[in-house]
């Protein structure tokens, strides 16, 4: 008989989005799946990353209802993109700029 | 200081004969390499006149189906194990019959030229790289929800009506997954720009029916010798393989070549990606990914313990502009 998938390998679909991040002592970001609202979101706390500002041209837009109608049933995440500093530590972009900006 | 010595002097010189390691694909660049399509637009003719016996939908059926027999005795990736996944034998991946899915939304983390782009992460994987960030629905083949091609080409419908510019299919890995990707593929409209994210560790059949089914391969070149692919990833012969396939990736589709550059591994697995990719896919896009963090089982090794530092990653971007590469955001 098959084995049900267990909690820990299965958790069903919420209707969600998800991104993940890694917040660093030094403010600056790390960002892995990054769906539109949440780019939105770091866009908003710091307005004068160009990383974001390219990620969120008009171009780059979807509508909101077509991202709402996916969510991702586990965690998840591949695509490592380093994010600038947020809030109030407006660090330079050490690590980010040379790479997302080159 | 490290990059003085990570910078060879006269790397395109050096990129091909004494230096490499004995095995590796090296392609005779005394040959002019064809120019590749520089934007999907182009890469669409390309992928029109690759298509020319039928349409993609039509093709991507009949090779779903021929995928789908050859789980009887599976060697979709180079690990070539030959199980009958029909019959409930798994082998090094330990996927079965049916796909899974544990992520499905549109994302604006990947290329620029690719974003906005609908994102299909496939369970299971077969790489064992201990720093995945995904590791453990990436492992698992079982994780995450069972895949329905057609309710998954429904919603990628609907987020290119709404915006969304790519529908990419990815892991985990696909490759172990071919019959529903390509039945994925075959559902999908004939404009829609395909996107088939890999760890470029297919085998020569799955290539084949891979050919002219997507528009770009966004492939993985993770470890620039083979040592540092056993140890992480518990992968054999993995310079050979990936390398044949990038080579295939580049001749048959738009290809863009990722590398996370990861802690401790600048000089002994970037520089020779770098180098190998400046002497035998001259100007190929590059993204170099430099948000490493220790995830999974990163912590089973001392340098995957931390993130990469700044200094790596001025190197790393030295070495970058040193072999000439075509960096893209």
């Amino acid at each position: 008989m098959k084995k049900p998938p267990t909690r820990k390998s299965f958790r069903p679909s919420g209707g969600n989005l998800e991104s993940e991040f890694l917040i660093l002592p030094d403010g600056r970001i790390l960002a892995h799946n990054l769906t539109q609202p949440f780019a939105e979101l770091l866009h908003q706390l710091n307005p004068t990353d160009e990383q974001f500002a390219a990620r969120l041209s008009r171009r780059n837009k979807v509508e909101a209802d077509v991202t709402g109608h996916y969510a991702p049933p586990g965690k998840s995440g591949r695509a490592d993109l380093p994010v600038s500093p947020a809030g109030r530590q407006r660090r330079p972009t050490r690590v980010s700029a040379p790479f997302l900006n080159h | 200081m490290i990059c003085a010595k990570l910078v060879s002097p006269s790397p395109r010189s050096e990129a091909r004969g004494e230096g490499q390691e004995e095995g590796q694909l090296i392609k005779n660049s005394t040959s002019p390499r064809p120019s590749p399509p520089t934007s999907l637009a182009e890469r669409e003719t390309g992928v029109q006149q690759t298509r020319r016996s039928a349409p993609r939908s039509v093709l991507a059926r009949e090779r779903a189906r021929t995928a789908g027999a050859m789980l009887a005795e599976c060697r979709f990736c180079a690990h070539d194990c030959g199980v009958n996944r029909l019959a409930g034998e798994t082998g090094l991946c330990h996927a079965g019959a049916k796909a899974r899915f544990f992520s499905a939304q549109v994302e604006v983390s990947d290329e620029l030229e690719l974003i906005p782009t609908f994102a299909v992460a496939l369970s299971g994987c077969d790489l064992r790289c201990d720093f995945c960030i995904t590791g453990a629905s990436s492992w698992n083949p079982r994780a995450g929800a069972g895949f329905d091609a057609g309710a998954m080409a429904a919603q990628a419908r609907m987020a290119l009506q709404g915006g969304a510019r790519t529908v990419m299919v990815l892991g985990g890995e696909p490759t172990i997954h071919l019959p529903a990707a390509l039945e994925f593929v075959s559902l999908l409209p004939e404009t829609a720009k395909l996107i088939w994210k890999t760890n470029a560790h297919a085998s020569v059949p799955a290539r084949e029916l891979l050919n002219g089914m997507f528009d770009v391969w966004l492939a993985d070149f993770k470890f620039g010798n083979d040592a540092c692919a056993r140890r992480l990833a518990k992968i054999p012969d993995y310079n050979r393989v990936v390398q044949e396939n990038l080579l295939w990736a580049d001749e048959h589709s738009e290809l863009i070549v990722r590398h996370l550059l990861m802690p401790g591994h600048v000089e002994c697995c970037w520089q020779p990606v770098a180098q190998w990719l400046a002497a035998n896919l001259p100007g190929v896009k590059v993204n170099l990914r430099a948000g490493f963090w220790p995830a999974w089982h990163a912590a089973r090794h001392a340098e995957l313990r931390r993130l990469v530092s700044t200094r790596e990653n001025d190197c790393a971007v030295g070495l970058a502009r040193e072999f000439n590469l075509n960096l893209i955001p």
